[in-house]
């Protein structure tokens, strides 16, 4: 068991019940003197402790009503007679009534309580009544009753016994007490509570907060700063920090840089020259439909002229093979088209900004993690919205055998895989064309990209002469799998709370 | 990617020798030709083909023809039967030569059809017409019943009233024009015409109508069934070399159920004039060893090359360290020597391939833009910001309406799919305000950024606009206002190593008197405000806001200029 820590309130509490053994709210206050909350307070946190029991019970309780209020204040009625009367030795009633300053009606009642109390007798005498001082006692049962209840009310059993023939009796006068029934709840000790030995229920002066006046003037020497309950529940606070998705892709940003890559950037308003044609995807390719790319409504279309040199060999290229040794595509190339103004679909945009940049470096190795737009309807497994994970590596000699080493490495190194696995595919903008599985324990297969060499179309009316290896991620189920969702729509969350309370993966 | 649906039976009769029945399995052997397996259930099966330019391999008897080399049953050039019969004469206007110029037909006879080998066809019809053929406008095939046409047929225009015929899928005649008005198919691809004043059509010898290209055919002569033995294709189109491939790739497909192929002439009064289809001569390439070894990176023989090639249905022949190549005519997607090597590479099979990670020292490193914006998030989360991602795009409703700013200067699309995303926003402030609604029943205070991009119109820029790397914050709660949202930017800045001075603006988003523009260096850099009630109002947020919005490309350019 660890060590029990009282809070003062509870060493007083319990120091009392150990006097008292069991003992109402009220009896526990007057013994404290503590206020009527610190007591309910400190009762139920004993109760929690296991040191004290609860127990509720219904009883009549008592307490004064108007007249008996007014008692209270002023005395009774006949207590004031015979004060008065005592000044007197002997008066007529009337003398007596007027020297008292009250009414026939209240006189009379006066009158009539002293005499059934035995404290006057009445004697006629020449026409006249005189009363006559008996024996008065201090104080009577009565007025100890009403004094008891003028502090507080009281219960059935917290009334003397001697005096409930004197309640009796005032409970049969109008006004003077008032029943009700109330809940009484009895607090008794424990035999836990027993044994609380008295050095714990030493209640030194006890400190909650250490302040700087404490520190500075060295008074935390005199006090004791109270044990907390440090078991019980902090408020949470949520603390700053970044989205997971984003997260995931900062790490793979790394990594990538880790195995060399440097980053590429474009434009999201881009030529529809760099996202399709200058990969050498044809200008009536079905993938080139407006279901597939949003356009740009003002300006439809873009000043090409800084990249003519480009456009008029990609042309060629296209029409038929310029000098790549290809029979290109046999059909009329249109600049106009190729001018037109969309939204980035694919990240191999990027790939195709960097072979025509001067400052290309070969060896070189690029990737891009940039976000990309298709005019899809949103849904678990579509957004209008994505980010696209994939870059180039460009050098002398690459053979299929290095593209497949390339992507042995990503698999291993960002996805984990302990397998896997290349089969053919097709890409239109790559020849060979490789599909990339990993195989993780516990997950299974997993299509986590494709690659291929840039087809000699492409690259050579670009103006790059080496091979071009060109690979794509797919690391948005990747990140799907780790974080345990499987709505695409997640790695966007509206949801705040969500956000808050993901663990940091 | 086209779905191919078949028959597993089907299947294993035309290959000719037994094929694995497990899914895994199978699919592993489809690989083979970038294929996989879709739906496998009982004799049901449903293959997806990955390469959208082999419509050879879009029918199971095409599937069937590859296979057969893959799994070395028949390898080598495919040979096709071959009527004694002269060639069916095709004659063509010469006024079609601006609308439809070309047709391309051949007759294939005896060919044994079920219900599911006449689905087979009908959807590489759909396909091809779909894909190949851009939606009917390159080519558009049709076929018909060859008993019942008597040659020569002639493809020639007529004017939208002139003739009139039953077309598929109706009892009644119909005027060209009604067709065009009424017919399914008339309303589909009567754009790909109706603006000519005549349109294409194909009539026998006799003024029977086989169909009106390409919206539909005949329904006596255009309407092939299972009783149907003997089959006229033809193919009618914008790119010659487009229709000749179509033709034969629709003809040898049916070709592989047994049938014998008659060839047709087709004369057109101009280029490519007299000329017989279906092409099926191959063409001919060499590939070199050596060329093979630079894109495999494999030392193979010429002669193991040309027994890979063989096995991929190519003709091959290892001649010194050359192989030459015959491509069959149904390759239509042979461009490049490129694509041959692939083929060896697929047949030599790519798990035979060791990997091998090129020793290429490069130096990684992130972009400048995406250092600073890594700096900023860490400072903002050290700020006890939470990170959220949001779209880049928008509707006008978000960044202009509810903003109580009126609809201009922003880059919208031509065709939106959804009235939520319409556009690209030019501030971030709206998303973080979009997003602060979404979750008013989440604790507050809510402190929430995002690092993202907007995209500005420039004018004179040559796509017109420019994208903008911005943050953007926001604190909403009780209690809330403008002073909290500038003591972060006064800390921001102040990390940065930036002095700032923030001008009064009237901004009709925010508060009046509590809205200042950030200006760095001179440049106007962002702006911070407290949210006007309106806007509050707009979104549904019951709690006070405060937002500010930096350029981070404003940042780093005076940056840049300080030091």
């Amino acid at each position: 068991m660890s060590e029990l820590v009282l809070h003062p309130l509870e060493k007083t509490l319990l120091k009392a019940l150990q006097k008292l053994g069991e003992a109402s709210l009220e009896q526990l206050r007057d013994e404290t003197q503590l206020d009527q909350a610190a007591v309910s307070r400190a009762v139920m946190w004993l109760y929690e402790k296991g040191l004290a029991t609860i127990e509720e019970h219904r009883t009549k309780t008592y307490s004064l009503g108007p007249e008996g209020r007014k008692f209270a204040l002023e005395g009774f009625p006949e207590r004031r007679l015979v004060e008065v009367l005592g000044r007197l030795e002997e008066a007529s009633l009337s003398k007596l009534r007027e020297e008292m300053g009250v009414s026939e009606e209240e006189f009379s009642i006066a009158l009539g309580w002293a005499r059934r109390l035995g404290w006057v007798s009445i004697e006629k005498r020449d026409g006249e009544t005189f009363a006559k001082l008996l024996t008065v006692p201090e104080i009577s049962p009565e007025e100890r009753v009403v004094k008891a209840l003028a502090e507080r009310e009281r219960a059935e059993h917290e009334i003397d016994p001697t005096l409930r023939d004197a309640l009796e009796k005032l409970s049969k006068r109008p006004g003077v007490i008032e029943v009700s029934e109330k809940v009484f709840r009895k607090v008794a000790i424990t035999e836990e509570g027993r044994r609380v030995p008295p050095q714990l229920l030493e209640v030194v002066e006890e400190v909650s907060r250490l302040t700087t006046d404490l520190i500075i003037t060295g008074k935390w020497r005199e006090v004791k700063l109270r044990r907390y309950d440090i078991q019980r529940p902090a408020p949470v606070v949520w603390p700053g920090k970044k989205q997971p998705y984003l997260k995931f892709l900062d790490e793979l940003r790394e990594r990538l840089v880790a195995l060399g890559f440097e980053e590429m950037r474009g434009p999201i308003v881009e030529y529809m020259f760099f996202n399709c044609d200058a990969l050498y995807m044809p200008q009536d390719h079905p993938a080139r439909e407006i279901h597939d790319i949003y356009y740009i409504k003002e300006p439809s279309m873009g000043d090409l002229s800084p990249y003519s040199e480009f456009v008029d060999r990609v042309k060629a290229a296209h029409e038929y093979g310029w000098t790549t040794g290809s029979r290109g595509w046999g059909y009329k190339f249109s600049v106009a088209e190729a001018a037109k103004l969309i939204l980035r679909s694919q990240g191999t945009a990027l790939s195709a900004r960097t072979l025509i940049n001067p400052d290309l470096k070969i060896p070189g190795k690029y990737f891009s993690i940039v976000r990309c737009f298709r005019p899809d309807v949103v849904d678990r497994t579509h957004l209008t919205e994505f980010n696209q994970v994939e870059g180039i590596v460009v050098a002398k000699d690459l053979t299929l055998k290095e593209l497949l080493g390339i992507l042995k490495t990503f698999a291993v190194e960002i996805a984990g895989a302990d397998k896997v696995r290349f089969r053919p595919d097709y890409f239109p903008f790559t020849e060979p064309s490789v599909e990339l599985a990993a195989y993780k324990e516990g997950y299974g297969w997993l299509e986590f990209g494709g690659a291929g060499i840039f087809r000699p179309e492409l690259t050579l009316p670009l103006g790059v002469e080496v091979p071009v290896i060109a690979w794509g991620l797919g690391v948005d189920r990747l990140f799907m799998m780790k974080a345990g969702i499987d709505d695409i729509r997640q790695l966007f969350t509206r949801d705040l709370d969500w956000l808050r309370k993901a663990e940091m993966l | 990617m086209p779905t191919i649906e078949m028959s597993f039976s089907d299947l294993e009769r035309l290959v000719g020798a037994s094929i694995p029945k497990d899914a895994e399995e199978l699919d592993y052997l489809l690989s083979f030709i970038k294929a996989e397996v879709e739906e496998f259930t009982g004799d049901y099966l449903r293959v997806e083909v990955k390469d959208g330019n082999r419509p050879d391999l879009w029918t199971v008897e095409g599937i069937a023809r590859a296979l057969r080399g893959v799994l070395s049953v028949e390898t080598g050039l495919r040979e096709f039967k071959l009527s004694d019969q002269p060639p069916i004469e095709v004659f063509v206007d010469p006024a079609l030569k601006e609308i439809r110029p070309y047709i391309a037909c051949a007759v294939v006879y005896g060919v044994e059809i079920d219900e599911s080998v006449l689905v087979g066809f009908i959807r590489l019809q759909d396909k091809l017409d779909l894909t190949y053929g851009r939606g009917r406008k390159r080519t558009s095939i049709g076929l018909y019943v060859a008993d019942l046409i008597t040659p020569p047929i002639y493809y020639k225009l007529v004017g939208p009233d002139e003739v009139s015929f039953v077309p598929l899928g109706f009892d009644e005649e119909l005027t060209l024009r009604r067709i065009l008005e009424e017919h399914p198919k008339g309303i589909e691809y009567g754009h790909i015409i109706k603006d000519y004043p005549k349109w294409p059509i194909l009539m026998d010898s006799r003024g029977k109508v086989l169909s009106m290209p390409p919206i539909i055919n005949s329904a006596d002569l255009g309407r092939v069934t299972t009783e149907t033995r003997n089959i006229l294709v033809e193919v009618t189109g914008t790119n010659w070399t487009a229709v000749s491939n179509t033709l034969t790739i629709v003809a040898t497909s049916i070709a592989e159920r047994g049938g014998v192929i008659r060839k047709a002439v087709n004369k057109h009064p101009y280029e490519p004039r007299e000329i017989e289809t279906p092409q099926l001569q191959p063409n001919e390439s060499k590939v070199t060893k050596e060329y093979v070894k630079s894109v495999v990176g494999l030392d193979l023989e010429p002669a193991q090359i040309a027994e890979l090639l063989e096995k991929a249905r190519y003709g091959a022949k290892a001649v010194g360290d050359e192989i030459v190549v015959q491509i069959p005519a149904y390759r239509v997607d042979i461009m490049h020597p490129v694509d041959i090597v692939e083929d060896v590479a697929i047949m030599y099979g790519y798990d035979r391939i060791e990997p091998v990670v090129p020793q290429i020292m490069t130096i990684g490193d992130i972009s400048e833009e995406e250092k600073f914006a890594n700096l900023v998030r860490e400072i903002m989360i050290g700020f006890g910001f939470q990170e959220i991602l949001t779209f880049i795009m928008s509707s006008p409703e978000i960044i202009r309406d509810k903003m109580r700013l009126p609809r201009e200067g922003y880059i919208e699309v031509a065709n939106p799919r959804t009235l939520r995303f319409t556009c690209l926003r030019d501030w971030i402030t709206p998303s973080l305000i979009e997003f602060l609604s979404f979750n008013t029943h989440v604790e507050y205070p809510q402190k929430v950024f995002e690092v993202g991009y907007c995209v500005v119109p420039v004018k004179d820029s040559p796509t017109g606009a420019r994208d903008k790397r911005v943050l953007g914050f926001a604190i909403a709660g009780d209690q809330v206002t403008f002073t909290d949202a500038k003591s972060i930017a006064d800390g921001f800045l102040r990390l940065l190593g930036l002095s700032y001075e923030l001008r009064e603006i009237d901004y009709p988003s925010f508060i009046e008197g509590r809205v200042g523009k950030i200006v760095v260096g001179g440049v106007e850099a962002g702006m911070i405000g407290e949210v006007h009630p309106e806007v509050l109002n707009n979104f549904g947020i019951g709690k006070p806001v405060v937002v500010c919005e930096i350029d981070l490309g404003a940042l780093q350019e005076v940056k840049k200029r300080s030091i």
